[in-house]
């Protein structure tokens, strides 16, 4: 059952156009990875669905119901949750802070959310200790993390994470990618943009390829990072056919 | 074409020029001699008196703030010291009045460019704030230094020149003086300091890249502004033998910016309308002044509407009613000439040990970097592996943390951006950055006149022809006179690239060139840098197409994580598994 | 040094005046990214509203005070959706000088609709004041830093421990990050307009006993709290309370020991000061952006 269907999207920044006639779906379930070289569209995606920026044409049903074109705070409380790129932590609210705000598309009193936020920092373990530290004061991996969390907070039946990888240390990314994989255990689907295509379909179950603004490719993932046509979307047609 | 067209085109292209200048001509002199000879009541000439005046104060805000975007809340400060220049110096001196004149305008020209100076290290609000604070400290001088200005009582018997002591002639003189400083700003705009000017109010980066030394054009800005409204105010003074303080208050300065606003703060034109309405209105609507404070709740209401809904003014909203005329094809341009200095040794554009840390992050860590001069090298890497930072400290955008830079030879490291394009550096930017009020032509000529271009001889025809040839180079030759927001974005990005070009540039960075363009205009800008690099330029790019980068580049150098993880040929970096690895991801 | 104590009360005393205001450009600051230079005119707005109840209709002072601030909070919410909300997406200029016509536009209006002669609002108390050991402690000063202590702590509890106090703070950090979390943005800054409007309404309707009502009440008032703010760290809330702190103190001193007329001109020269050699204020930026 597909949990969202994006159809025929088209989004244009000004002139250019970022995404053309991009059609794919997703179950409920799984994680999707999303790849492409950087300026591929790929983050378009992302804020189309999550609605920061409005589709030119094309439509996303969610869960059987239209929301292209809605706001993005509509779209939260209707069960997407976006992690955009760059974690945009708050820097001058605390981790606990920044999580218990993940909550605001819905209604429960502030004692409740504290007491989910607390829950919350059990999942994560290696933030609990910067609970009442400042965002600005925490390392990249960490902040990925409080933004991870922040995102689980809002209940999503969808989550977004945009590059969960950029700018972290190899072994961050695994910490990364290991909750990404627990969450998914616990029933969110996850729609996953990253660059690092390796990481990403190691955890995917499905993914697809986006090379300037069109879908090229989709497949399992071991059929995916087999097929050379990815390695010529990240870095031109210039590979061997060896494999790495 | 029918001739009719061919001759519409030729004439509109003419109106800039002969028609141009000989309708201001008789306009200019009309207005005088009506002002001479037309016998009007006293009060009527008074307005008259005022709003010439005034309309000269409000040119220099046409300049500081429609030419150059910059705020200045100090306009009636800078009348004041005119003013009081003239004022104390007839009366109490007894000096002539062209002296006064002329010393009152020194004196606004010189504070004028002090407040300038205050644009080095601020903008926006805090520059507002400067000059808001100027005027308030004026103000209080003005009304409690009673042993030089009189205080709250004022400065009367103030003397005018004998020539001109007739209430008329005087008036004549007023006209005469706005009709010449209205034509100098009018042909500002066209000079190489009001180019100058426009591009740091459309995009001060871009304008720094070009070569323009920014915070030297800010502070010229002022200046004008501040002589311009000390000029005015010094003929004011002269017309209505009395000033005082509350006559240049803070709120003062609000009304000469309203009347910028009002007609349009781009042109002289829109300075004279927005003064004539603003000052004949409230006497058409006399019975509007009879409830004190009515006339001018309404005024700030009007400032509110015409921000929100008339930014442009009322002769910018009539001038954007009439379609600009299509370019008129002239005589072909000469071919591009690009002879990059060359000091001889091999190494166009050297980067030691070069760091650019932000607080904690290191975004650029110790690379190096030898660019070897003639062809194209490429330097590549993932997302966040600090490519375009390296390219912005090259360049002079950000300040590096450690390393030195050198153009051919010479340690640039120092230099900030603009003296960096002097010394041989031209670049073109991700995010498209043109002078978006300006045509092709002009963002193109502002680019040939930089300092020390060495391909152009002296003299704005040069530049124009230079500016032709570059536009030609690229492609767009023809189109030299559109807009260029009338250009799809792929050609924008030509005309940046001719921009460059234009300054004959030692080495040329290209920031994603390919960045939003489709197959067809990547296959054109790849046969473009091919003819770049055969005429002897040095092109560092950046880029994400490895289509495109394998193409072009000869030698490539991969960045990861702020490092330099691999440099050599394309074909053996490209193959190298730790280059594969920073691009699809590692093991 | 009895001298020095008198002074530096009523110093505080006037300062917490310029703090309240500057609270209020900052608050709409961090929101928004504008500088509202219309915050004087809540000040004086608020400060006629008071005539016109007070002593015009002779209605009670607290009934008349609740009713001001409650017209401040309309005129705030007014101003965000007429001033504010049109010019949101354009540059800073335009809405500079929306703001500077808005204030023109009030002071303008009030003129008009009440005349230009200053108005006497008595103070809250019938004592004038009280001696404590060497210093009189004017009765009105001291209602003003009682308030402003007030309003501060309360802010503070306000912002750090509840909820909605951190969505604003979430707001006028991360715009679009908020709104992904479903953070209400458009909401929250009507929140902050009506906010700062109610702010510098309280400090106009606290000093107007002091200083006669008039029109030119605001835009002095506003001109002093900028500096203030500018001097703490533009955009810092701690910064704004000190700075106006601090300006009514030198202001004070200044004008008791160096000369009275030019009292006004010393919060300018130390903003001219503070912009030329230290744009960034004594406490700059609060929380440093790790890029």
């Amino acid at each position: 059952m597909a949990l969202i269907e994006v159809a025929d999207l088209d989004v244009r920044y000004g002139e250019i156009d970022a995404l053309r006639g991009v059609t794919f779906s997703i179950d409920e379930g799984g994680v999707v990875a999303l790849l492409g070289s950087n300026g591929a569209g790929k983050s378009t995606t992302l804020r189309a669905i999550s609605g920061l920026v409005a589709p030119r044409s094309g439509s996303i049903v969610f869960d059987g119901k239209s929301i292209a074109g809605l706001s993005p705070q509509a779209i939260v409380r209707l069960g997407i949750a976006h992690v955009p790129e760059g974690r945009r932590v708050f820097p001058g609210l605390t981790v606990r802070e920044n999580i218990m705000l993940g909550a605001s598309n819905g209604k429960a009193s502030s004692a409740a959310i504290r007491r989910e936020a607390d829950r919350m920092l059990e999942l994560f373990p290696g933030i609990r200790p910067f609970a009442d530290k400042l965002g600005w004061t925490l390392s990249g991996g960490q902040q990925q993390m409080v933004a991870v969390a922040r995102g689980l907070m809002a209940k999503p039946r969808l989550l977004l994470l945009d590059e969960p990888s950029l700018g972290l240390a190899p072994v961050v990314v695994q910490a990364v990618f290991r909750i990404i994989e627990e969450i998914n255990q616990r029933g969110t689907t996850v729609l996953l943009v990253e660059q690092n295509a390796r990481m990403a379909l190691k955890v995917a179950n499905w993914g697809y390829v986006l090379e300037t603004g069109r879908l090229a490719l989709g497949g399992a993932p071991d059929a995916l990072w087999s097929d050379e046509r990815i390695r010529d979307a990240y870095l031109g047609g210039s590979q061997p056919k060896a494999s790495i | 074409m029918s001739a009719a067209r061919a001759a519409a085109r030729a004439a509109s292209g003419l109106f800039g020029s002969v028609v141009g200048h000989g309708l201001y001509a008789i306009l200019a002199i009309t207005a005088v001699g009506c002002a001479a000879t037309v016998k009007t009541d006293g009060y009527f000439a008074n307005i008259l008196m005022q709003a010439a005046t005034y309309a000269i104060a409000v040119f220099g805000l046409s300049v500081v703030l429609g030419l150059c975007g910059q705020i200045n809340l100090a306009q009636a400060a800078f009348f004041a010291l005119g003013a009081y220049a003239v004022g104390l110096g007839t009366a109490d001196y007894h000096i002539p009045f062209w002296i006064c004149l002329a010393a009152g305008m020194a004196i606004a020209f010189a504070s004028g460019g002090l407040l300038g100076l205050s644009t080095l290290r601020l903008g926006g609000h805090y520059l507002a704030m400067v000059t808001i604070s100027f005027q308030q400290i004026l103000t209080v001088v003005l009304l409690n230094a009673v042993w030089l200005t009189h205080g709250p009582d004022g400065v009367s018997s103030i003397k005018r020149p004998d020539l001109f002591a007739q209430g008329q002639a005087y008036l004549a003189l007023a006209v005469a003086v706005l009709a010449i400083t209205g034509y100098v700003v009018w042909r500002l705009a066209n000079t190489r300091l009001g180019r100058a000017m426009r591009a740091v109010r459309d995009n001060e980066i871009a304008a720094s890249a070009a070569g323009i030394d920014v915070y030297r054009t800010k502070v010229a800005a002022f200046a004008i502004c501040a002589a311009l409204g000390g000029l005015g105010g010094g003929l004011f003074a002269g017309g209505f033998a009395y000033v005082s303080p509350d006559q240049f208050a803070f709120s003062d300065s609000i009304v000469f910016l309203t009347m910028a606003l009002l007609g349009g703060v781009a042109s002289p034109v829109g300075s004279v309308i927005g003064t004539g309405l603003l000052i004949l209105i409230p006497e058409w609507l006399r019975f509007l002044k009879s409830v004190p404070g009515l006339y001018l709740a309404i005024y700030g209401l009007a400032v509110i509407f015409i921000v929100v809904f008339m930014s442009d003014g009322i002769w910018g909203f009539i001038a954007g009613m009439f379609r600009r005329p299509a370019t008129a094809p002239a005589r072909p341009a000469r071919s591009l000439v690009l002879k990059p200095a060359d000091s001889g040794a091999p190494i166009a554009l050297e980067v030691r040990r070069l760091a650019k840390y932000f607080g904690g992050l290191k975004a650029v860590d110790g690379v190096d970097l030898t660019v070897r001069r003639g062809g194209v090298h490429a330097l590549i890497g993932p997302n966040g592996s600090g490519k375009t930072t390296m390219l912005n400290v090259v360049s002079g955008l950000y300040r590096p943390t450690a390393g030195r830079i050198l153009v051919d030879g010479v340690d640039a490291t120092a230099l900030s951006a603009h003296r960096r394009t002097i010394a041989g550096l031209g670049r073109t930017f991700q995010n498209i950055r043109l002078f978006r009020s300006m045509t092709a032509l002009e963002n193109v000529v502002i680019g040939a006149e930089r300092d020390g271009n060495t391909q152009v001889e002296d003299g704005h025809a040069a530049t124009v022809e230079r500016a032709r040839a570059a536009l030609e180079f690229v492609g767009l030759g023809d189109r030299y006179g559109d807009l260029v927001t009338s250009f799809s974005y792929g050609h924008q990005r030509l005309i940046e690239i001719a921009r460059a070009l234009a300054g004959n540039p030692t080495v040329l960075l290209l920031d994603e060139p390919a960045a939003g363009l489709n197959s067809s205009e990547k296959k054109f800008l790849h046969d473009l840098l091919d003819k770049i690099a055969a005429q002897g330029l040095t092109i560092l790019i950046i880029d994400h197409d490895m289509t495109l980068v394998a193409g072009v580049a000869r030698h490539l150098t991969v960045l990861n994580f702020g490092r330099r993880i691999a440099d050599g040929d394309t074909v053996d970096v490209l193959r190298q598994p730790d280059v594969v690895a920073a691009y699809l991801g590692a093991q | 040094m009895d001298l020095v104590l008198q002074l530096l009360f009523t110093g505080l005393g006037i300062g917490a005046i310029y703090a309240l205001v500057a609270l209020g450009f900052v608050l709409i600051f961090r929101a928004t990214n504008v500088v509202n230079f219309a915050q004087g005119e809540f000040s004086m707005v608020a400060a006629y509203l008071m005539v016109v109840f007070a002593v015009d209709l002779g209605w009670p002072y607290w009934l008349s005070f609740l009713l001001a601030i409650g017209g401040m909070a309309l005129l705030g919410a007014i101003f965000n959706l007429g001033v504010y909300y049109p010019l949101r997406n354009r540059t800073f200029l335009p809405v500079i000088i929306s703001t500077i016509g808005a204030s023109i536009f009030l002071a303008n209006t009030v003129l008009a609709l009440y005349g230009p002669q200053p108005q006497v609002l008595p103070g809250w108390f019938d004592t004038p004041g009280v001696q404590f050991g060497p210093v009189y402690l004017d009765s009105q000063y001291l209602l003003i830093i009682a308030v402003t202590i007030a309003l501060v702590a309360f802010q503070y509890w306000f912002f750090e421990h509840t909820l909605l106090g951190k969505k604003l703070q979430a707001t006028s950090q991360d715009k679009e990050m908020a709104a992904l979390l479903g953070i209400p943005v458009a909401r929250m800054i009507m929140i902050t307009f009506v906010y700062s409007a109610v702010l510098g309404g309280i400090a106009g309707i606290l000093v107007a006993p002091i200083l006669f009502v008039s029109i030119q009440m605001g835009s002095t008032i506003a001109l002093k709290a900028f500096a203030a703010t500018i001097i703490g760290g533009f955009g810092d809330v701690a910064g704004a309370i000190i700075g106006g702190l601090a300006l009514g103190v030198i202001e004070t001193f200044g004008a008791a020991y160096i000369s009275v007329p030019y009292k006004d001109a010393f919060a300018f020269l130390v903003l001219i000061l503070f912009l030329a050699f230290r744009p960034r204020g004594l406490f700059g930026e609060r929380v440093a952006e790790k890029a």
